[in-house]
């Protein structure tokens, strides 16, 4: 069983003004746990055997296979598929995260993902602190951090708030924390699972705002959606994603309507 | 905003000291007497039992306490390095999966919040040595290298350990036990013998490799002689661990992120 990704031909940060990302031939490969049983908690008793007796399969599944495209400066990706088809998945690759198990991937540029930004916050820090601690660990200098703070506690609308711990905040003080805290740096290349937008009508209309200036200002975005009307409005091409291959790569008319004349009807997504 | 021009892999280590520090103002934040429990609690333990089994194995307090309290504090870091680093990267999930932190980064943090706590427990060493007046020449010196090879091992057991744990949820069970049972089979509440090092135990103290560790750090401070084999045994396993570690990185850790 070879998972390690030996294969792989990282061609690394290429100084090249054109080509922002180049994935040739990629294949991601992971291993999965099965549970034995399905007849999970049937009665009583099974919780006894399948807490003791059922053992767990392992098996190997193919989230990406035979991925290719390319992200020259300015262009704008939009990637659509069914829940499942490998969309975060594809990002996550493209951020680094996940090696891929084969094929070729080139980056030129810093790469940001905003992905789950609410995870990772400490719930018994300072609002303060979490801006200082996210910041830390994405490796900006003290005077960086400090010269930031007042713009996201701004942004956030904390004021006072700032300096109490996180476990006392509101759903929507959390989130607007949380998306400003994500947001305080620009990357060269954005990578955006699903548009964020939340929170009340004032807000979100600060959300888009700024969302929108960091797609003007970064130099190549990958936005993986469901949403048709954004997805026309902000990308200049598309892919269409389907069980982890690419079925279908060009214009986002064209993209979405061979999108949605294959999914399958019960999909409403 | 704030543009970033190059793309930080493995983050200055004076980044992660500040993380690391940061962790440890959040985590004492609601206790009222804040990080001074990583002192108290050990000195608690060396205070009653010292003086408890000093009586019972009717050794004087004044060679078995200064026994007990180095011995008890190097072993709670080497300990925090073992048991610790099976869970490293299951701690660290948001920051892996967000892309904010690398497994090298978190590695390091591991490292530094270890050896922070031991500076604060360094205190109680201190403390003892001065008030049981024990004798130090600059041969107390050569206990720092015995420190640093205990961190040089902390190393390769995060990669190690860190890995597997992510893989087998299992190993943090298995550790912990085997733990719980080498401190007992560590002269730490005991002591080996007056004479020859080993004591009851013989031959068989010198397969723990707790106790060569303890011995290249214990020994200097208390002026007593280390012998060869614990430099060999401890050497041994650095070098074959770092090994282990390189190869477990270039391998496996790829494959965290989607263990986690």
């Amino acid at each position: 069983m070879d998972l390690a990704p030996g294969n792989v031909k990282e061609l690394g940060h290429q100084v090249n003004k054109d080509l922002l990302i180049e994935v040739k031939n990629l294949d991601l490969i992971v291993p999965v746990f099965h549970a034995a049983d399905r007849q999970l908690m049937l009665n009583p008793t099974r919780f006894f055997s399948d807490l003791y007796f059922s053992r767990t399969q392992r098996g190997m599944t193919t989230l990406l296979q035979d991925i290719s495209f390319k992200l020259g400066a300015g262009e704008r990706l939009g990637v659509v598929g069914a829940n499942g088809a490998g969309k975060s998945t594809l990002l996550r690759v493209i951020a680094g995260i996940y090696k891929p198990t084969s094929g070729q991937l080139a980056i030129s540029g810093t790469t940001k993902g905003l992905f789950d930004i609410s995870l990772g916050m400490h719930p018994e820090a300072t609002g303060l602190e979490n801006i200082y601690m996210r910041g830390l660990h994405m490796g900006l200098s003290l005077s960086e951090i400090r010269s930031l703070v007042k713009e996201v506690v701004g942004f956030a609308e904390l004021e006072d708030h700032i300096d109490k711990p996180l476990s006392t905040y509101s759903t929507g003080m959390r989130l607007r924390l949380a998306f400003s805290i994500s947001t305080m740096i620009e990357p060269d290349i954005l990578l955006l699972d699903e548009w964020i937008g939340a929170g009340d009508v004032h807000f979100s209309k600060k959300i888009k705002a700024r969302m929108d200036g960091l797609v003007e200002q970064s130099r190549g975005l990958v936005l993986a959606t469901h949403n048709a009307g954004l997805m026309k409005r902000l990308c200049t091409k598309a892919l269409v994603l389907d069980k982890g291959q690419v079925t279908f790569e060009g214009e986002i008319e064209d993209a979405l309507d061979f999108h949605n004349t294959t999914k399958k009807p019960n999909q409403n997504a | 905003m704030l543009k970033v021009h190059t793309d930080k892999k493995l983050q200055s280590a004076t980044n992660l000291l500040y993380a690391t520090w940061l962790q440890f103002l959040i985590r004492y934040r609601r206790t009222l007497l804040g990080p001074l429990w990583i002192i108290i609690t050990p000195a608690l333990f060396i205070g009653f039992l010292g003086l408890l089994y000093a009586e019972i194995g009717n050794i004087p307090a004044s060679s078995f306490i200064p026994h007990l309290a180095i011995g008890l504090v190097f072993w709670t870091l080497i300990n925090s390095f073992v048991t610790n680093s099976t869970v490293i990267f299951i701690h660290g999930k948001a920051q892996i999966l967000q892309g904010t932190l690398s497994i090298p980064s978190i590695i390091m943090m591991n490292i530094f919040t270890n050896i922070l706590t031991f500076a604060h427990q360094l205190i109680i060493i201190c403390a003892v040595l001065v008030y049981f007046r024990i004798d130090m020449s600059a041969y107390a010196f050569l206990s720092i290298i015995g420190f640093a090879l205990i961190v040089l091992n902390g190393v390769w057991l995060s990669f190690v350990f860190g890995i597997l744990g992510a893989r087998y949820r299992d190993l943090q069970e298995i550790v912990q036990a085997v733990m719980r049972i080498a401190f007992l089979a560590t002269p730490i509440i005991w002591m080996p013998g007056e004479t020859g090092r080993g004591g009851v135990l013989g031959i068989y103290l010198t397969i723990n490799p707790f106790y060569h560790f303890l011995e290249l750090v214990r020994a200097p401070l208390l002026g007593a002689s280390i012998q060869p084999i614990s430099w060999i045994v401890v050497i041994t396993i650095t070098l074959l661990g770092g090994s282990l570690a390189y190869w477990f990185h270039r391998r496996f850790s790829a494959l965290v992120p989607l263990w986690i």
